[in-house]
């Protein structure tokens, strides 16, 4: 399945050069692509919003109100502006738990990403750089969790573990590290061949140094576009596990939750859905663009 | 033949690992005897039927009779159907494979002119669209966007039946909704293969040459980007059965991915542990014909050991 | 595009023959499309879930039942109303403590023309008792023997004087089963064409998808109504009312209350409800070392709680409170604390301080999430209920795995909920949970007068007496609360507006006694 690696490593992550200060320059492209900035800003009042939640907050999360059961949002007819985005069906504010919930979501797609990127790199260097028998053990093992889709793996050890915030995370990583692992294994495997690598080994450096100063940082910028498109595509897996009951538990508020209990509202009361779903997709949104403009930086091929 | 042969040798750890994963994944689910009892049940009913599924033997125990089982295609008895599991997952492919081929059909007549066409526009307004369109597409959960299509396509005006199997018309709402992700993802690596292609020496040669566009697009951009569509499509393999989970259950089309679902819910570990089984080796098996094919097409292509 | 072309072809081919293609069609097309009402002969019922198995003694869920019990008889039937109407028996007797004497009707007859005999009911019921490994064996081992006397008549020896056993044989599990059918062809066979006495037989089965049922001509009662009969598996709540809206199926179980308004504003469907089974409730340890081994603290709790808010909030009304957990329709229940919820917060503040809590306490609170109607938004009502009274809840909710597996090993904190069903409608059923030979570990519960009355009443042939014995042991429970009951849930359907349906309180579908018109 050599092909994948290469069609991947073509579309996906191309290899790039050498680092270079580029502070300025990156500010100046930002600003040229627009996607780019409308990601970043995105991104920015996601993250903004997920560090001050429960000062932003108008309400707690979990307080119920029985008697302001699926309050409209205010523009409508009954509702009001103590409930701007309308209410769920036990009373609680909507815009509270988006707010709150983007705690959730966000600690659940950048942690579990970490933890995936963690596992990916480490397997990647080692099999990259060793080669032989380790190689093709660690590369069976990503055969093997490549042939299991992810959300079928993450049913059955969320049906074992059962699910909470730590689980899910680590759930959420143990199952999508390969994507990393083969980037890196790749990525090192060429680096590896390049003629200072070959004479830093000459003169005696150890796999360790040589890991560090000339692999590492050749595989970071692919590694973060990657980890960045991530963060999206984990945030809207754990959304699908609460749709299988086995994401965020109640207390604890997450969009995918919030997006998951709506449903069974979308034809009488839309909004306890649909603005889940709203602040899902836009964020997903800043997130792609901005990774994709990451990608466009740091790779000179597709640049225009 | 060389290569063949030694894709296939691959295969066999591939699978070992994987009856390994699943085996123990799904023995540690725990106790399934207190899913099978009803609440009321005492405690002695709970140990004689513990007792009488051999789950009070050593788990290595366990999992020698379970793989010398599985050699021979029996992969247990399930305990919501008392069927053998093998025969209960075989009966649902069918379904699940009519679903993801019409998926998989949708997915390409959206996917492949858009992407070629953002690719030739790029950063034009149609560009822009198709982008931002197949990042809409990307960050819908599929659950979400079933629901929707049932509410107004089946509900407001009653042009497709809401849920179920037996006709053509069953199959399309169910297919739009597993092909949207799909058509999303295909959109953009597809924009990105055809960019590359058009960026490289050989076309910006044969524009020199004078040729029309549309010659140079269609003749020789397009096969070239085409060919890694090929393993773009095998590598969604994967994703695409990973939608079926959900989208099956949304419009209860009886397929492999409902199965699971139940199956996970009710601890049926003999079920869920051969539907896993057979789909890897339908994701290994569509990865290494993509793989083939892959260089059948492109002789130029070589591979590393 | 040929390129692209023929590479599609490829895919489809190893798709093709990857797939095996299997007798079970799934693109047949001459199915009934289920986009259009049903034809006026034919009838299409939705569930939440699917028919489990054609094994009558190795399951123990009701919507399975629901639809067998157009397939095969019973011996006798309940009446509703604690008694008993003969169905495959004519007449029966009680010898004596142990000993029951059945007649059975004549030329009666299953699906493939075989003449049902007593031989049928000694395989049928000494299958269940003797087979440990089938799911019902609980429910059964109490039959010893059964003797048959002649064709039509047949005796039933218990092991121990058993007086619920007609409760026992009206429901899941004795279904009677083609013995000669079976032992010809052999147990697989009849899993996939299954054979009994019902008015209906079985035509075809996609799992997860619909069972489908036709007439049985030579049934013995009166003639079956439906041309053809559908149960469809629709678990997504959504896409089963959305089913029923556009005139799919004709009814649909488990209505959720979110989508009442929904179909009470549309002129073509309507919502019939039932009283169910089914009664939650909450469940403490009563040892003496627990903070709820105080009785102050535990007629707290229920006085905290407003079970007529959550029914009215949550159910919209679709609930009744209650105080005990054998309701009416069940034998041995005890009226007077049906229909109770005895809600006073003041009081409940005055009971912690004389319990030495004054100043609050903290209780655990384990509750299933998504097994029941409503069970994670009625446990964080009773969470905010229990705080305005100075309870802080630790309030843990268990995916059902994780529930089922503290449930078993018993190793909840001071207080948990769930909801059990009742498919015996005896109370011997519904309190044996509280004798001291099951509450160990979990509510440690000793009351030596309640574990006399039940004890006595398991085993008491007489009738009038054992009641009394239950409805004794109730009071005194529902004073002690080592359970506190909440409610009795209802069970609500969504029917097309022509369609003539009275939901039962055993939640079956006997689809003679519905019409269309």
């Amino acid at each position: 399945m050599n092909a994948n690696t290469q069609v991947e490593q073509n579309m996906d992550v191309k290899p790039h050069h050498k680092e270079q200060s580029r502070v300025s320059k990156v500010f100046k492209q930002l600003w040229k692509s627009k996607t780019g900035t409308v990601g970043l800003v995105i991104v920015l009042c996601v993250i903004l919003m997920a560090v001050f939640a429960d000062i932003i907050a108008p309400y707690d999360h979990t307080e119920t109100n029985v008697s302001a059961r699926l309050l409209p949002p205010f523009w409508m007819e009954g509702g009001s502006f103590n409930y701007i985005l309308g209410t769920d069906n036990l009373g609680r504010d909507v815009l509270s738990r988006i707010i709150i919930g983007s705690k959730v979501s966000l600690l659940v797609g950048i942690a579990s990403v970490i933890v995936a990127g963690a596992i990916g790199l480490f397997l990647g260097l080692v099999s990259g750089y060793y080669g032989k028998w380790i190689d093709q053990v660690i590369m069976r093992l990503v055969d093997s969790f490549l042939a299991i889709p992810n959300i079928l793996f993450m049913l059955i050890i969320l049906a074992v573990i059962g699910p909470s915030l730590t689980s899910i995370i680590i759930v959420l990583g143990v199952t999508t590290w390969v994507i990393y692992a083969r980037m890196v294994r790749s990525e090192t495997l060429s680096i590896k061949e390049r003629d200072y690598v070959k004479s830093a080994r000459a003169i005696g450096a150890s796999d360790y140094r040589i890991i560090k100063k000339y692999i590492l940082p050749n595989v970071v910028s692919s590694f973060i576009v990657i980890a960045t498109l991530n963060v999206a595509t984990t945030i809207i897996l754990e959304s699908s596990l609460s749709f299988l009951g086995l994401g965020i538990q109640s207390p604890d508020v997450s969009w995918g939750l919030m997006l998951s209990d709506g449903r069974d509202y979308l034809a009488t009361s839309w909004w306890v859905a649909t603005f889940p779903g709203l602040a899902i997709t836009i964020t997903v949104l800043g997130i792609i663009f901005l990774g994709d403009w990451l990608r466009d930086m740091l790779d000179p091929k597709t640049k225009s | 033949m060389r290569y063949f042969l030694s894709s296939i040798l691959k295969v066999i750890p591939v699978l070992l690992m994987i009856s390994f994963i699943v085996f123990f994944l799904v023995r540690l689910t725990g106790d399934p005897v207190s899913l099978m009892l009803p609440e009321t049940a005492t405690d002695q009913q709970r140990e004689d039927l513990r007792q009488s599924l051999g789950l009070n033997d050593p788990i290595y125990i366990q999992y020698f009779t379970y793989m010398a089982d599985v050699i021979q295609g029996d992969f247990g008895e399930s305990f919501r159907y008392n069927q053998p599991a093998i025969d209960i997952v075989l009966e649902r492919l069918p379904a699940s494979f009519t679903l993801a081929i019409s998926s998989m059909i949708i997915a390409t007549i959206i996917a492949v002119p858009a992407g070629i066409y953002s690719a030739i526009k790029r950063n034009t307004f149609a560009d822009l669209i198709i982008t931002g369109s197949s990042v809409l597409g990307k960050a819908m959960p599929n659950f979400w966007l079933g629901i929707m299509l049932i509410l107004i396509l089946a509900v407001q005006f009653s042009i497709f039946p809401v849920s179920g199997s037996g006709t053509i018309a069953h199959l399309v709402l169910p297919s739009i909704t597993l092909g949207t992700a799909i058509a999303a993802e295909m959109t953009r690596l597809i924009r990105s293969s055809m960019l590359e292609v058009l960026g490289s020496e050989y076309i910006r040669t044969a524009r020199s040459k004078g040729l029309r566009e549309t010659i140079v697009v269609n003749k020789h951009a397009l096969r070239n980007a085409l060919i890694p569509v090929v393993t773009i499509m095998a590598l969604q393999t994967a994703t695409l059965i990973g939608g079926t989970l959900i989208t099956e259950t949304v419009f209860s089309w009886p397929g492999m991915g409902q199965l699971l679902v139940q199956a996970v819910n009710a601890r049926d570990m003999a079920v869920v542990q051969a539907a896993t089984f057979i789909i890897a080796i339908l994701v290994i098996l569509s990865n290494l014909t993509a793989d083939l094919t892959y260089r059948f097409l492109d002789p130029r292509i070589k591979y590393e050991d | 595009m040929k390129l692209k072309l023929s590479i599609f072809a490829l895919m489809m081919m190893f798709f093709l023959v990857a797939c095996n293609p299997d007798s079970s069609e799934v693109d047949t097309g001459d199915e009934e499309s289920s986009g259009e009402t049903a034809e006026d002969d034919e009838l299409v019922i939705a569930n939440g879930s699917d028919m489990v198995t054609f094994d009558i003694h190795d399951h123990n869920n009701t919507s399975t039942e629901a639809i067998h019990v157009n397939l095969f008889n019973y011996l006798v039937k309940a009446d509703g109303n604690g008694g008993f109407v003969g169905d495959l028996a004519e007449e029966w007797e009680n010898i004596d403590e142990r000993t029951w004497k059945f007649q059975l009707r004549e030329g009666v007859t299953f699906h493939n023309g075989e003449e049902f005999t007593a031989d049928d009911v000694k395989f049928t019921l000494e299958r269940v008792a003797n087979d440990d490994t089938l799911l019902e064996h609980g429910n059964y081992n109490q039959i010893a023997e059964v003797n048959v006397i002649n064709d039509y008549e047949l005796e039933i020896i218990t092991e121990n004087p058993e007086p619920a056993l007609l409760n026992r044989l009206s429901r899941l599990g004795s279904g009677m089963l083609p013995s000669d059918y079976i032992d010809e062809e052999g147990w697989d066979t009849f899993l996939e064409e299954p054979v009994g006495t019902g008015p209906y037989q079985f035509t075809e089965w996609v799992k997860d998808d619909r069972v489908v049922l036709e007439p049985y001509e030579d049934y013995f009662g009166e003639a079956p109504k439906w041309n053809k009969v559908t149960f469809r598996s629709i678990p997504e709540d959504s896409t089963r009312v959305s089913e029923l809206l556009t005139g799919g199926v004709d009814i649909a179980a488990n209505i959720p209350p979110e989508d009442w308004e929904r179909i009470e504003g549309d002129d073509a469907v309507k919502l019939a409800d039932s009283p169910s089974q089914r009664v939650m409730m909450l469940v403490l340890r009563t040892a003496e070392n627990e903070v709820t081994g105080d009785p102050k603290v535990r007629e707290a709790i229920d006085l905290a709680i407003d079970n007529e808010a959550i029914v009215e909030n949550l159910y919209n009304g679709a609930a009744t409170p209650t105080r005990t957990r054998v309701t009416p329709g069940n034998n041995g229940a005890n009226e007077d604390l049906y229909g109770q919820s005895n809600y006073d917060p003041e009081r409940a503040i005055e009971l912690l301080e004389e319990a030495g809590y004054g100043d609050g306490l903290e209780i655990s609170f384990d509750a299933p999430s998504g097994r029941y109607l409503k069970d994670r938004e009625t446990a964080e009502l009773i969470q905010a209920m229990l705080s305005e009274v100075g309870i802080t809840v630790d309030l843990q909710f268990n995916e059902w795995s994780t529930f089922t597996d503290k449930y078993s090993s018993r190793s909840f904190g001071e207080m948990f909920m769930i909801a059990y069903g009742n498919s015996m409608f005896d109370a011997a059923l519904a309190l044996d949970r509280l004798t001291q030979a099951q509450n160990e570990g979990e509510t440690d519960y000793i009351n030596d007068e309640v574990e006399q009355l039940l004890t006595e009443a398991e085993s008491n042939m007489n009738q009038e007496e054992r009641v009394k014995q239950y409805q004794k042991a109730q009071e005194l429970i529902a004073e002690d609360r080592p359970h506190i009951y909440l409610f009795q849930m209802d069970s609500v359907y969504g029917l097309q507006e022509n369609v003539d349906f009275e939901p039962r309180l055993d939640e079956m579908f006997y689809v003679d006694d519905l019409s269309k018109n």
